[in-house]
């Protein structure tokens, strides 16, 4: 098989992910670290380090412009990535520690990696979105911080102004959700989103924009571990990110035309499909369960 | 924006991430392409393909007879186009704290005490693999 056959695969492989992504509502990011886990012949060590690097940029590249609206908000931010920061690297260094420790490493992580898919599976079926959460009161440290901000909405013609509480709740939660981002190369909007917006009341727009915030410090922290060990290779990093940007593009010009809710239910179902081939890849590399191909 | 004055912090990252952003895909995307096209580099296309099933210590160990703990193994060799591609992913990697600390200026003193705190967590992050072997060996 020619060289460039795998590369080639990856690009198409991530450009179809980009399209589908902006349509069904799920993260490129969260899709890519388990589909190129289970069907491509890379160590999961490069793939999550082209996953990291993959959610970092599309998240880079959609930041600044809701910043700039007011919609991502730096003061929501800063206090939260404080703590997650600690725990993205920690992350990074625990996952990458277990596939070099261990002669079976590998075949943890892959497995493990499928379980935190099924929760995530878990979590986008069953979190609501609530567009504008009523905040009746204000936590002291939320107060203290001044967690509060102002877009203009033009679906409403309307300044929208919101605040958000439960700083204190929400902390532990993002402490994990880092970890896991860290250690399996995934973008965390799937987990940031619901924490913003069902337990610190940030309207929908403010937390998926906010959300991108976070993962441009979380994941950019975490990549360090992963330059620093070598697991970022340009020949699987360049053409996924390509992929991604290029189908991202045209997908979130299918999405203003259509966004089908059974497209959703596809791509969380080839999730689940992904959770179980994991699992049993990584059943099989332990001898568990015969070895499919 | 239509009667909604942004935060200047806001603004401020904003601004030096999305000019950073671009310099960082330009530099990381367009040696990298060259990099896949030629198939020369630090590490040819070929040995890479032979071994990107191994974990990343094994890799290095296997491509290049070298452990990797640091970053010397793309900063040594910048004449070829992999490790270029890798000044990229570098810019972006580094583009969050520099508009960290760009927004610093334009922060109130709490949000100047917060932001501080995270540019430190942020270049030690940085500067951790340079003092410790943690990661493996």
């Amino acid at each position: 098989m020619d060289w460039w056959f795998w590369p080639a695969c990856l690009f198409l492989f991530t450009l179809i992910i980009g399209i589908i992504a902006p349509i069904s509502g799920v993260g490129g990011g969260v899709l890519f670290v388990p589909l190129t886990t289970a069907f491509f012949p890379f160590h999961p060590d490069f793939i999550r380090g082209a996953g990291l690097i993959m959610a970092l940029t599309s998240a880079l590249s959609s930041a600044p412009h809701f910043a700039k609206k007011g919609l991502a908000n730096l003061r929501i931010m800063a206090p939260i990535v404080v703590v997650s920061i600690i725990t993205s690297i920690l992350g990074g260094i625990i996952g990458l520690w277990i596939t070099s420790a261990f002669p079976e490493g590998k075949y943890y992580i892959t497995i493990m990696l499928g379980i935190v898919l099924f929760i995530i599976f878990a979590v986008m079926l069953t979190s609501k979105r609530v567009e504008f959460p009523e905040v009746k009161e204000v936590d002291s440290l939320s107060e203290k911080l001044e967690l509060k901000g102002a877009w203009y909405e033009p679906t409403l013609g309307k300044v929208v102004e919101y605040r958000v509480t439960n700083m204190k709740i929400a902390l532990p939660a993002f402490a994990g959700v880092g970890f896991i981002a860290g250690m399996f190369g995934l973008g965390a909007g799937w987990a940031n989103v619901p924490v913003l917006n069902l337990i610190m009341g940030a309207p929908i727009k403010v937390a998926t924009s906010t959300s991108m915030m976070i993962i441009t410090v979380n994941d950019a922290a975490a990549a360090w571990v992963y330059l620093s060990r070598g697991a970022i290779l340009p020949m699987i990093v360049v053409p996924s990110v390509l992929g991604i940007t290029i189908g991202a593009r045209i997908g979130a010009k299918l999405a203003v035309r259509a966004r089908p809710r059974i497209v959703r239910y596809i791509v969380l179902g080839v999730m689940l499909l992904a959770a179980v081939l994991d699992i049993y890849k990584g059943l099989a590399g332990l001898g568990y369960v015969p070895k499919l191909f | 924006m239509k009667g909604v004055e942004v935060d200047p912090m806001n603004t401020t990252f904003a601004k030096t991430m999305e000019i950073l952003t671009y310099i960082g895909l330009v530099v990381m995307i367009v040696p990298g392409i060259i990099y896949i096209v030629t198939g020369i580099g630090y590490v040819n296309t070929a040995d890479a393909v032979e071994n990107w099933g191994k974990s990343a210590s094994e890799f290095w160990k296997a491509t290049k007879g070298i452990e990797v703990h640091g970053y010397s193994w793309f900063l040594n060799n910048l004449t070829y186009f992999d490790c270029l591609s890798i000044i990229g992913i570098v810019i972006l990697a580094i583009t969050p704290l520099v508009s960290m600390i760009a927004s610093i200026t334009k922060a109130d003193s709490k949000y100047k005490v917060i932001l501080l705190i995270v540019v430190i967590e942020f270049i030690v992050a940085i500067v951790r693999p340079l003092f410790m072997h943690v990661t493996g060996h």
